[in-house]
């Protein structure tokens, strides 16, 4: 389990890095849009990291601006505080009072704000404490003239007021303020800068980045195109090189058919150039025969008056008969194999006529044409239900028969004959005979030997030219098909013929 | 019957010639037999005076001849007003069909192929020997 689930993946990780390594357009194409990728990636990051940094600029200079607020509140809080206290002290009527207390309050949260403010940011401590200490002072001072006041010790109170300790902490907290309020407009115009250069370069960056993103895809698109025009143009040379392929097949095939029709024909003449020739060594041989006859009368008829000489007697009654007997035995074979290969010659020319063909039926009826010769020998012949076949039958006839015969002819005297002819289709439109026979076998030499014209194997026991394979042979090619043998000498043998299932001629009734 | 038939053969292998004369001579043919081993001398023979004015023959052709084909002579016979009542025996080893079907075309009488096997050779020429004597030839 562990194998097979490692298998795929190291497989896998052996194709990528492959594909990493060769050089292919595939390659620079994923490449270029990975880059692409990252670099859009690497800019919506950085624009997002922008926009947080904006917004936190924001609002700590938002925070600036409160502080600066706040600071003012205080300020203008103590301003109001004062004003009550001083019309108090002239009018001497509590109604004045009023704002003071209103003041006191407005003044607290503000300096609440300052103060929660100063504890993060420990440069405003100093000024923030300072800001308390100062309105504490003033605050003070001006509740201790508003007690007196109260008390009826007006002059008391404003002995105290123009002692100008009163003033002195309120001009010393307005300058604080107003530094403080210096320093943070100083620093929110700094930070505002800041801000803005980091927004024109985010704006700078996306530009280019955008600008080189085009460029990739451009690129890649370029690619693309030339790749795609390279597939065209190898497909457009495919197709031409397939077509001049089909020319070539056709004259070759055209070249093959004029040889073969050449070489039948020169057949065709030399075999009969060779029969004139033969009429004559045949013919004279007789009329040798003949005068032969009448020299034998003559020495019989001399014989009977005197003594004829031995040689004489020899010549005339056993050698020149032999002689004559051996020249008539050659021409007769000679005449023989000159008809074979004329019938060769002459088949190789005939029509083919393609028809569907009952195999089974034709090797029934071959089967009981030779039976006689089967019951002779005490052997069977075993039919097969055989796939049916568009062929030409008079081919098919031959071929068969051909094969029977031989099995029968050469079965093996030792055991019961038994010869199987079977057959099946094969896939892609191709059918298979069998013929196989426990006969004498052919020996492993001369398996290719006997499909040769003349050539013969094994026992000259039987009467035959040689000629009965190399026919079922040429028969075979020309429907297209093919003839094999397996055998074994002694055990018996199989021959197996393939055709296709559809004979298709070139022309119609043609020769292939 | 006026005048005897002459025989005009036309067979370039003397050996053929000698053993078809023989045959026939066998089978009591005494009739002039006249041998031509080329096609242009046999067709200057047919075409020449001595011919035209005498009367009846008939043709013993060969078709294998080293100058011209033996349907070459007989398509110039039996173009020939006179010549083609003639008739014309061709005696050859072809037994090809379709070059019998011509010869037969081209109108000639009896096709014999010349069989390797002598005695039916013999046969053959004697039976053609046969043939000739009952045969009463056209005045040309």
């Amino acid at each position: 389990m562990l194998r097979r689930m490692k298998l795929p993946s190291s497989q896998s990780w052996s194709r990528f890095s492959d594909f990493v390594r060769t050089p292919s357009l595939a390659r620079s194409v994923t490449g270029l849009l990975v880059l692409a990728f990252v670099l859009l990636l690497t800019v919506n990051i950085s624009t997002f990291v922008m926009i947080q940094r904006t917004a936190t600029v924001n609002d700590a200079i938002e925070h600036a601006q409160q502080m600066r607020r706040q600071s003012r509140t205080v300020l203008i809080s103590m301003l109001n505080a004062e004003t009550a206290q001083r019309g108090f002290l002239l009018t001497g009527r509590s109604d004045f009072l009023t704002p003071f207390e209103e003041a006191r309050a407005e003044r607290e949260p503000a300096l609440a704000f300052l103060e929660e403010g100063a504890a993060a940011d420990p440069t405003l401590r100093a000024p923030v404490a300072q800001i308390r200490r100062l309105s504490d002072a003033k605050l003070r001072e001006m509740e201790a003239t508003l007690a007196l006041a109260r008390e009826g010790r007006i002059g008391q109170a404003i002995q105290t007021v123009r002692s100008g300790e009163g003033k002195r902490y309120m001009d010393e907290l307005r300058q604080t303020i107003d530094d403080f309020d210096a320093f943070k407009s100083a620093r929110i115009a700094e930070r505002t800068r800041v801000s803005e250069r980091a927004a024109m370069m985010t704006v700078v960056m996306n530009a280019i980045t955008g600008l080189l993103v085009l460029v990739l895809a451009l690129l890649s698109a370029w690619m693309v195109r030339r790749y795609v025009g390279e597939i065209q143009h190898a497909r457009e040379e495919v197709a031409a090189i397939n077509a001049g392929l089909e020319d070539m097949v056709r004259d070759r095939t055209a070249a093959l058919t004029r040889a073969n029709e050449e070489i039948q024909r020169f057949a065709y003449i030399v075999s009969h150039d060779l029969r004139a020739p033969l009429v004559n060594v045949m013919g004279y041989t007789s009329e040798l025969e003949q005068a032969g006859k009448i020299i034998e009368r003559g020495v019989a008829e001399a014989e009977a008056e005197r003594e004829v000489s031995a040689d004489i007697v020899t010549a005339v009654r056993e050698d020149m008969p032999e002689a004559l007997g051996f020249i008539r035995a050659s021409t007769e074979k000679m005449d023989r194999l000159i008809n074979a290969i004329l019938r060769l010659s002459r088949e190789g020319r005939r029509n083919l006529l393609p028809e569907t063909l009952d195999m089974t039926a034709m090797a029934r009826n071959i089967a009981d044409s030779v039976h006689h010769q089967t019951e002779a020998a005490g052997a069977q012949i075993l039919v097969e239900a055989l796939p049916s076949i568009e062929s030409d039958r008079l081919s098919m006839e031959q071929i068969l028969g051909n094969l029977i015969d031989n099995a029968v002819k050469y079965l093996d005297a030792g055991r019961p004959g038994e010869i199987v002819v079977s057959g099946e289709d094969l896939p892609g439109g191709w059918v298979v005979y069998r013929v196989a026979d426990n006969g004498r076998g052919i020996a492993a030499r001369d398996h290719e030997r006997i499909f040769e014209l003349f050539r013969r194997s094994g026992k000259q026991d039987r009467r035959g030219e040689g000629l009965g394979l190399a026919f079922v042979r040429n028969s075979v090619r020309r429907i297209g098909g093919s003839i094999d043998v397996e055998s074994e000498l002694g055990k018996g043998s199989t021959f197996l013929l393939k055709f296709p299932k559809r004979l298709i001629l070139s022309e119609p009734g043609g020769v292939l | 019957m006026t005048q005897a038939v002459k025989i005009i053969m036309v067979e370039d292998d003397h050996g053929h010639a000698k053993l078809i004369e023989k045959n026939i001579r066998r089978a009591n043919i005494s009739n002039e037999i006249k041998h031509f081993d080329e096609g242009g001398a046999a067709l200057d023979y047919l075409f020449s005076a001595e011919i035209l004015a005498n009367g009846p023959l008939l043709i013993l052709l060969d078709l294998n001849l080293p100058d011209m084909s033996g349907t070459d002579i007989l398509e110039k016979v039996k173009a020939d007003d006179r010549l083609k009542r003639a008739p014309v025996v061709v005696l050859t080893t072809t037994d090809d069909k379709v070059e019998i079907q011509r010869c037969y075309d081209l109108g000639c009488n009896v096709y014999i192929t010349k069989p390797v096997d002598y005695e039916s050779f013999a046969g053959a020429i004697r039976q053609l020997g046969l043939f000739l004597s009952v045969m009463q030839a056209p005045e040309i």
